[in-house]
């Protein structure tokens, strides 16, 4: 069924055997998309499995009212890692390992424009996330204001750690990082598209990247500013953030002008991930793809205008600006729900474990997001703000869209990546462990919040009457971090010993380029490109029967 | 059936008490009754934007688990290549678009009526929080008088006296870091930042002892320092400010009292 | 090129006409600044995008009809492996790492960047490198070619 187009035969290696160290030596000097992908990928899970470990920790002392495992200060470093490592080392990075490998597929590239300033970025990003992580090796312990480091609190009276520092550092090395990727990535889906790949035939990942680059860009920057300013003040004795004039207030705007335009670019690489799997597992293409082109370019215009959200209890801020335009953008990500429901619509679906984590994902997010539309009201907001309730929601949305994306484009791309299928059996009981897991955690979260549980804290009283849902939420845990183990198996098992990936198509119905060429790429990634002339050139490709065909709304340019 | 249908409307119409309480139990989601009014136009916006996600989210995961259920692959025949439907693709943007307007305006009514600030404030209070405690001032707003002060310390929260059915107004700053005024029996919160002063205003309906926390970190000790709001009667209250004033013109307060911001044309309080 | 200088653009107009509306109903000089000077990036981007687009004509990939035979020949040079990456980012960690510890590891860092740096921007310019006929040389002597279809993570 699958068409294998343009292989040869292997060329026969003349070159005498490398020596010692040269594994070693071929990962720290590469220039590979593919490779520095891949470390991307692997660096991220690593810091993903130490911030879950802490979330772990943090539910264990939780379960019950009283300190039973750490101290005040150790909870505090304990749920600002956690947030730092998620937020900054985990999520970007997974999604710049996904983008950095397979973008360049989609487009027909043979590489990314810059090939070196890729490697660079990810070494910076390397380096920096270590740096920050070393806070937990000094004395004083890692930095304990919260992964937004809020002024007064971040200053060098109430914070003089040299941990606090070091996540100061660490962020600024891996931000550069972070906005130099980005520069690659507009500028290689600007310049190497190959022939016929016109902007609106690109598919939605790749768009999805785009856009989301763009928002690195601009607000990147920003919280490399705010970090300096920050650096300044502790150090150099500089009055920026003096509470007087203030200080305290301009430092969450600063944060914030960032942070939201952060939760974005987290989420748009793992929507545009969901948007690949979900129509291959239907066997249908995509479902209003210029709907889903504009959402995602209003996504990305209104995240830059609604920052203020995350401060409407400090009374400085315009409510109805920020509540407005936080309302508007419930309605660009409502519009891609119902184009990822459409791509299912009248298909043929089956449910190997990238749909399992895809379908995971939209009940999952549906859930977060309409928490979201609540809280863009400040009315509402005035109770739950810095509550449970809150903490609940953005692990809806964070979890739903970055865990069950990178697992559903892992599951997807390892063929792609490898060569080998990771096991379907064992990614069956992976997910369900995760998403019981996961919802046991965080579903009652809502309620002890909207009772009244403020969040960032260690412990409560037993008179509270918190206790029960907490152990809830900490049994749930223990389920969802064991979800993890059946993942780690696969991956090493299935990299070494797994079934082999036949032909460029294993899943059989791939719509991008990517599925045009072999398992894995060959170096620079096309031995020959098929004829682009719609948005799924590797579907018209492996079904020129259907290519062309005027069907029901179908592509009517398709000769 | 007809039967049904009269049955189901006796009940309806005669059991509307319970079917109020019953809504608001299953739709209230954690949320504590109010003692506030502004509490109240809180928790009537929370529960109708409830119903609301209530309704879009069945709907929408009923599409997901009918598409996943119903479309499952029966046979090796390729569907029908559907790339977009421009009616229905218009109809749902803009129905969520209509359905966020509408939330907005209930949610611009309820904001507008929590934020008021009245000319004349029935009670003032100040509240400075500092770590890891608070101070709260019964502020009369004569600067040549000593104002009653509670401050709380390890141990001991502070607790807060304060009336029914009056205007009372709230000035905070804090001496340090950001902290939280949050009590939530009132649904309510506001950020005590330092060199600012923040206020709203409240008016409490009902009598009881209420927990307060502090709900923005603010280092260590930021889960130990909740604090304790004491809601009597106008009458008892007026005798506790009385019998507080000569001691407190005796011994110094704590701390100043606060003045309420000049707030420059413009900007929300 | 015209479709991604019109994306820069877009979010340009809406973003100088957010930060208007914005400055106006709240006076909050901070988000203004923050908004406006994304939108002066976006702008510049978009306006050169659109300008030179408008000075060439369409490329293969901007066009629905291309043939893939198009874009045959020289794509360009993609570096195939370099130590210069991991150095720099190393001298540019050493550098900010020494923020925190004082003047004398950010002068120590500043002076590897300056190694760093320079041997990144000229290592396709020196020695062996020197221009893409030598390197090509070098690689057919190992008896590879440029589009040998290795695995990547093969040999």
């Amino acid at each position: 069924m699958t068409l294998i187009s343009g292989a040869t035969a292997p060329v026969q290696n003349t070159r005498p055997s490398p020596g010692p160290g040269s594994k070693i030596t071929k990962v720290l000097t590469t220039t590979d998309h593919k490779t520095i992908g891949l470390l991307y990928l692997c660096t991220s899970f690593g810091f993903f499995l130490a911030a879950g470990a802490m979330a772990v920790l943090m539910r264990a002392e939780l379960a019950r009212p009283g300190l039973q495992i750490v101290s005040n200060e150790q909870y505090n470093q304990l749920f600002t890692m956690h947030g730092t490592i998620m937020m900054f080392l985990f999520a970007p990075p997974a999604a710049y390992g996904l983008a950095n490998f397979i973008m360049p597929l989609q487009i027909g590239a043979p590489d990314m424009s810059f090939p070196r300033l890729n490697a660079f970025s990810y070494w910076l990003y390397l380096f920096g996330g270590l740096t920050a992580a070393a806070g937990f090796l000094t004395p004083d312990g890692a930095a304990s204001f919260g992964w937004f480091a809020y002024a007064p609190l971040n200053d060098v009276i109430h914070s003089p750690g040299l941990g606090s520092d070091l996540w100061i550092v660490g962020l600024l090395i891996a931000g550069l990082g972070t906005i130099l990727g980005a520069v690659n990535f507009i500028t290689t889906i600007i310049t190497l598209r190959a022939p016929g790949m016109t902007m609106f035939r690109m598919p939605i990942f790749t768009w999805n990247i785009l856009v989301t680059s763009i928002l690195v860009i601009m607000a990147f920057p920003v919280l490399t500013g705010a970090l300096f300013a920050l650096l300044a003040d502790r150090h150099l004795g500089a009055h920026i953030y003096d509470a007087a004039t203030g200080g305290a207030i301009l430092w969450q705007h600063l944060f914030w002008f960032f942070g939201h335009p952060e939760v974005y670019i987290v989420a748009l690489p793992f929507f545009g991930v969901i948007t690949e799997v979900i129509p291959v597992f239907s066997r249908k293409p995509v479902f209003g793809y210029k709907g889903l082109v504009f959402a995602t370019i209003g996504i990305g215009a209104l995240a830059m205008t609604v920052w203020a959200h995350h401060m409407f209890a400090t009374g400085a801020v315009l409510l109805p600006f920020f509540s407005f335009l936080s309302f508007l953008i419930a309605v660009p990500t409502g519009v891609k729900f119902f184009n990822w429901i459409g791509s299912m619509w009248r298909g043929q679906l089956t449910f190997e474990t990238p749909m399992l984590f895809s379908i995971g994902f939209l009940v999952t997010f549906l859930l977060g997001g309409i928490t979201g539309v609540m809280l863009a009201s400040p009315p509402i907001d005035f109770h739950v703000s810095d509550t449970y309730f809150v903490v609940a929601h953005f692990h809806y949305v964070l979890f739903g869209t970055v865990v069950f994306g990178f697992f559903a484009g892992i599951y997807y791309w390892f063929p792609k990546l490898t060569g080998r299928m990771l096991n379907d059996r064992i990614g069956k009981v992976h997910f369900w462990t995760l998403f019981v897991g996961f919802h046991l955690t965080f579903l009652v979260q809502h309620w002890v919040g909207a009772e009244g549980m403020p969040r960032r804290y260690g412990d409560y009283l037993a008179s509270d009457g918190f206790t029960t849902l907490n152990m809830i939420s900490s049994i749930g845990a223990f389920v969802l971090s064991a979800s993890t183990l059946p993942f780690i198996y696969n991956a090493i098992v299935s990299y070494r010993r797994g079934e082999k990936a036949v032909g460029d198509d294993p899943w059989g119905f791939g719509n991008s380029l990517e599925w045009a060429t072999s398992c894995p790429p060959p170096r620079h990634n096309f031995v020959t490109l098929p004829r682009i002339r719609s948005e799924r050139p590797a579907f018209d490709l492996h079904y020129p029967q259907a290519a062309g065909q005027v069907d029901f709304h179908a592509s009517p340019e398709l000769r | 059936m007809r039967l049904a249908v009269v049955a189901v409307a006796t009940v309806l119409l005669t059991g509307g008490c319970d079917l109020r309480s019953t809504y608001e139990n299953s739709l209230s989601l954690g949320f504590p009754d109010p003692v506030t009014d502004e509490g109240q136009s809180i928790y009537d916006l929370w529960l109708g934007t409830v119903a609301a996600g209530a309704v879009v989210g069945l709907v929408v995961w009923g599409l997901i688990f009918y598409a996943a259920i119903r479309y499952r692959k029966r046979s090796d025949e390729l569907p029908r290549q559907v790339r977009y439907n421009l009616p229905v693709e218009v109809l749902y943007t803009v129905i969520p678009f209509v359905i966020v307007a509408v939330l907005f305006y209930y949610t611009a009514v309820s904001e507008n009526r929590v934020n008021q600030i009245s000319k004349n404030p029935d009670v003032t209070i100040g509240v400075i929080g500092f770590q890891w405690n608070w101070t709260f001032n019964y502020e009369d707003g004569d600067p040549n008088t000593v104002d009653p002060s509670v401050t709380g310390v390890p141990g001991q929260p502070a607790q807060l006296i304060l009336p029914t059915d009056r205007k009372i107004r709230f000035l905070e700053t804090s001496n340090d870091v950001i902290h939280s005024f949050f009590v939530p029996k009132f649904l309510f919160k506001r950020d005590v930042v330092p060199g600012r002063v923040n206020q709203f205003e409240l008016t409490i309906r009902q009598q009881g002892t209420f927990i307060g926390r502090c709900a923005e970190l603010c280092g260590e000790k930021h889960d130990r320092m909740n604090f304790e709001v004491k809601v009597v009667s106008p009458e008892e209250y007026d005798a506790f400010i009385a019998s507080q004033r000569p001691a407190a013109s005796a011994a110094a307060s704590v701390t100043p009292a606060i003045s309420a911001p000049v707030q420059p044309a413009g900007s929300s309080s | 090129m015209k479709v991604e200088g019109l994306l820069f653009a877009l979010y340009a107009m809406f973003l100088v006409m957010a930060s208007a509306v914005y400055w106006l109903l709240s006076f909050d000089p901070t988000g203004t600044t923050c908004i406006l000077l994304s939108g002066g990036l976006a702008f510049i981007v978009g306006y050169y995008l659109m300008f030179t687009a408008r000075r060439m004509e369409a490329r293969p990939e901007d066009r629905a009809d291309a043939e893939i035979s198009e874009g045959a020949g020289e794509m360009g040079f993609f570096s195939p492996h370099s130590w210069w990456p991991i150095y720099t980012a190393g001298a540019f960690s050493v550098t900010i790492i020494g923020l925190v510890f004082g003047p004398w590891l950010v002068l120590i860092g500043l002076a590897f960047l300056a190694v760093t740096v320079s041997g990144f921007l000229f290592e396709y310019y020196v020695g062996i490198n020197r221009s893409q006929g030598q390197t090509l040389q070098a690689l057919e002597a190992m008896g590879e070619s440029p589009t040998s279809p290795h695995k990547f993570l093969g040999d």
